[in-house]
C-alpha cells in the first residue's frame, strides 16, 4: 500500500514502480552507492559484490520461472552453465566481442531451457522438478563426454577478458562495472515483465493452470515462455560468470548450485523481484560470513576442525530452507511488507 | 555369449538394488504424498549407522544391524516430528522443497557426526562370488535381490490388501479427504518416514557391504530415481520389474555402447529413459492416473 496522501490518478501512475519522492531519492542514492563501491570498499567486498550481481541475474530468472510462473526448476545451474559455455565458446573459438557473445550465450541457454519448458507442458509439480534434475545430469554428461575439443571436457575453457572499444575489462573494478550495468538492465527488465500482461498471465498459470486455460490463456505457450525467459536470465548470468572468472568448468554448475538458487528465492520471497535480490544478498552474505569467520573460529577453538565450517554451512542452508517453508513460506519480502505497512499506519493499527 | 549372460544377470541384480533404494521413495510417497529428494542422504545416514554400530562400537552383526535399523527408524521419526508434522495440509510444493532442505541438512549432520573421511564398511554378506558355469554373481547383490523381491511383494500386499495400508494410501490420495474420514495423516507420515529410513539402511547394507562409505555414496539415491519413475510412484511391485528393466538396459548399454562413444553412456541411459517416460507417460508404467478438475 501507498503512504497517506499518495493517490494514483492514472493507469500509468498506478503501474509505476517508483511511487513517492523518497523512494526515488533512495533508489538514486542506492545506485550511486553501487557505482561508487570500487572506490570506497576493499577488493574483497568488490569481488563478493560482483558475484552477488551475477547470482542476482540468475536468481531473478529463477524467480520469473518458479516464483511468478510457478514452474519448479532445479536445473537453473545447468542453464547458467549452458550460457557460460556458449559465451566462452563464442568468445574463444568464434572470436566474437563480448557484446555479441553475451546475448547469444543467453539465447543458447534459453533454447536449452525451452526443451525442458516443453516438458513442462505435459508434466507439473515435482515431476517437473525431476525433469529439470535430469537436465542437470544430461548437461554434466554432455560436457564431460563430448569430445574434449568441443567443450573442453573436464579441463574447462579459459576465457580472454572482455574488450570494449579496445579497452580490456581485466581489472576487478572493470568487471564489476560490466556486471553492474548488465544486472541493472536485467533487473529493470524483470520488473517490467512482472507488471506486464505476461507477468499477470504467469501468475494466473501459477495459481491454477486448468482454470487459466479455461479463461483463454495459452498455457502451453506461457509455460514454455517462462522457461525461455528464466533460462535466458541464467544464460546471461553464466556469460557474465565466464567473463568474471575467465574460466569455465563443469563443477561450477552442479545440482547443489541449483539448490542454493532455489534457497535464495525461498528466503527472499516467492514471486517478487525485490525478494529475489534480498534473498541473494542474505544467502551470499551468510556464505561469505561462514567462509571468512570459519577459519579463525577453527584456529581459536582447537576442538573444531576445518570440515565443521563446510558442515555448518550445509546445516545452515538446509535449516534455513526448511525453516522458511515452515514458518514463513512467503519469505523476507512478506515480513518487510508487514513492517512497511505497520509504520505507514502508525499510530493506528489499521 | 557367456559375457552377454554375465551382463544380463548382473544388470538385473544391480537393477534390483536400485529397486530397493527406490522403494524408499515409493513408501514415503505412498503414505504421505511427499516425494523425498533426500533419499540418497537417508541411505548414507543408515550406512553410517551400520558402520558405527558394527565397526566403531564393535557389536556383532546380529546386534549391530537391529540397533542400526532402530536408530534409522528413530531418525525418520525425528524428521517427521521436526518438519512434516508442521506441514500437514500445506502445499505439496512446500513439502517437496523441505525434502530438498533436508538433503543438505542431513549432509551437514553426517559430516559433523561422522566426518568426511572414507570409512571401510563392514562385510555383511560373504565376499566370494557365486560362480554358476560362466556367470559370476556377487553374493551381496544376489541376497539383496532376493530380499528386495520378498520385501517388495510384502509391502505391495501391505499397502493394497491390509486395512492399515489402505488408510495410508488414502493419505497419499488427499490429506484433507483422509482427515475427514478419520485417518490420522500425521501417524501415516511418521510411519512412512520410519519405514523409508529403515529401507534406506537396508539398501545401504546391500549396496555397501564390503566396500567403503563416504558422502559420495548418496549418489545411489539419484541413480534410483529412474526406477521409481519408470514404475510409477505408487506401485511397489512394479518397482521390481522396472528395476530389472533399468538394470539390464544400463548393464548392456555400458557393456556394448560405452566403447563406441567412449564415455559413461551407461550411467546416463537410465535418465534418458526417465526423460522419455516423463514426456510420454508421466505416471509411469503402473502409477495412478489423476483426473484434473477446476
Amino acid at each position: 500500500m501507498d503512504p497517506a496522501g499518495v493517490f494514483a490518478t492514472s493507469f500509468d501512475q498506478d503501474q509505476a514502480l517508483v511511487r513517492t519522492r523518497s523512494q526515488a531519492v533512495t533508489l538514486g542514492l542506492f545506485v550511486m552507492f553501487m557505482f561508487a563501491l570500487p572506490w570506497i570498499a576493499d577488493a574483497r567486498s568488490v569481488a563478493v559484490m560482483t558475484s552477488m550481481l551475477i547470482t542476482a541475474v540468475v536468481v531473478i530468472g529463477l524467480q520469473i520461472n518458479t516464483g511468478l510462473a510457478g514452474q519448479i526448476n532445479l536445473g537453473q545451474a545447468a542453464f547458467m552453465g549452458a550460457g557460460a559455455y556458449a559465451t566462452a565458446l563464442l568468445a574463444t573459438k568464434g572470436g566474437m566481442p563480448f557484446w555479441i557473445a553475451l546475448p547469444v550465450g543467453g539465447v543458447c541457454a534459453a533454447l536449452f531451457g525451452l526443451i525442458f519448458g516443453l516438458a513442462a507442458v505435459r508434466i507439473k509439480g515435482f515431476y517437473l522438478a525431476l525433469t529439470t534434475i535430469a537436465a542437470q545430469i544430461l548437461f554434466h554428461f554432455m560436457v564431460l563426454n563430448l569430445p574434449a575439443a568441443w567443450m573442453g571436457g573436464s579441463n574447462g575453457i579459459t576465457v580472454e577478458p572482455a574488450r570494449l572499444f579496445g579497452w580490456a575489462l581485466d581489472t576487478d573494478a572493470a568487471v564489476y562495472y560490466l556486471c553492474l550495468v548488465v544486472a541493472c538492465i536485467m533487473i529493470a527488465g524483470a520488473y517490467g515483465v512482472a507488471r506486464s500482461r505476461h507477468g499477470r498471465i504467469f501468475a494466473a498459470v501459477r495459481d491454477d493452470d486448468v482454470a487459466s486455460g479455461m479463461m483463454g490463456i495459452d498455457v502451453v505457450r506461457t509455460k514454455a515462455l517462462a522457461f525461455l525467459l528464466g533460462a535466458f536470465y541464467a544464460g546471461i548470468g553464466g556469460g557474465l560468470w565466464a567473463y568474471y572468472v575467465r574460466f569455465v568448468s563443469i563443477d561450477q554448475f552442479t545440482l547443489i548450485h541449483s539448490i542454493w538458487f532455489i534457497a535464495m528465492v525461498i528466503v527472499g520471497g516467492m514471486g517478487s523481484v525485490t525478494g529475489a535480490l534480498i534473498g541473494v544478498f542474505v544467502i551470499r552474505f551468510a556464505q561469505e560470513f561462514f567462509t571468512s569467520v570459519g577459519p579463525s573460529l577453527v584456529e581459536n577453538f582447537s576442538f573444531l576442525s576445518g570440515d565443521v565450517v563446510f558442515a555448518a554451512l550445509n546445516i545452515f542452508l538446509g535449516g534455513i530452507i526448511a525453516g522458511f517453508l515452515i514458518f514463513e513460506p512467503r519469505g523476507l519480502m512478506h515480513r518487510w511488507n508487514i513492517l512497511k505497512r505497520s509504520y505507514r499506519m502508525w499510530p493506528y493499527p489499521y | 555369449m557367456s559375457d552377454f549372460l554375465n551382463y544380463l544377470v548382473n544388470g538385473a541384480l544391480s537393477g534390483l538394488l536400485y529397486a530397493l533404494i527406490a522403494m524408499g521413495f515409493v513408501v514415503i510417497y505412498r503414505a504421505s504424498k511427499v516425494f523425498n529428494f533426500a533419499q540418497g542422504e537417508l541411505v548414507v545416514f543408515g550406512g553410517y549407522m551400520v558402520w558405527w554400530t558394527i565397526i566403531q562400537m564393535g557389536m556383532p552383526v546380529w546386534i549391530g544391524l537391529p540397533v542400526a535399523f532402530a536408530s534409522a527408524a528413530i531418525f525418520g521419526l525425528m524428521i517427521e516430528r521436526i518438519f512434516f508434522a508442521r506441514l500437514v495440509g500445506e502445499s505439496v510444493f512446500s513439502m517437496v522443497m523441505v525434502t530438498i532442505g533436508l538433503l543438505i541438512l542431513i549432509r551437514g549432520i553426517v559430516l559433523v557426526l561422522f566426518g568426511p573421511q572414507v570409512r571401510a564398511f563392514p562385510i555383511i554378506f560373504p565376499l566370494e562370488p557365486i560362480i554358476l558355469g560362466d556367470v559370476v554373481i556377487s553374493r551381496s547383490l544376489l541376497y539383496g535381490g532376493i530380499l528386495t523381491i520378498v520385501i517388495g511383494l510384502g509391502l505391495s500386499w501391505f499397502f493394497n490388501r491390509t486395512r492399515v495400508g489402505l488408510t495410508m494410501t488414502a493419505v497419499a490420495e488427499d490429506h484433507q479427504v483422509a482427515m475427514s474420514m478419520g485417518i490420522s495423516v500425521q501417524r501415516s507420515i511418521a510411519f512412512a518416514w520410519m519405514l523409508g529410513a529403515v529401507l534406506s539402511t537396508l539398501g545401504a547394507m546391500v549396496h555397501l557391504s564390503g566396500r567403503s562409505i563416504n558422502m559420495m555414496s548418496s549418489d545411489i539415491g539419484l541413480a534410483a530415481l529412474p526406477v521409481a519413475l519408470l514404475a510409477g510412484l505408487e506401485s511397489l511391485a512394479g518397482l521390481l520389474l522396472a528395476g530389472v528393466l533399468v538394470g539390464v538396459i544400463q548393464g548392456l548399454a555400458s557393456a556394448y555402447l560405452d566403447p563406441l562413444v567412449g564415455g559413461a553412456l551407461g550411467s546416463v541411459f537410465p535418465f534418458i529413459i526417465m526423460l522419455l517416460m516423463l514426456l510420454i507417460r508421466p505416471t509411469g508404467m503402473f502409477g495412478w492416473k489423476t483426473i484434473e478438475r477446476v
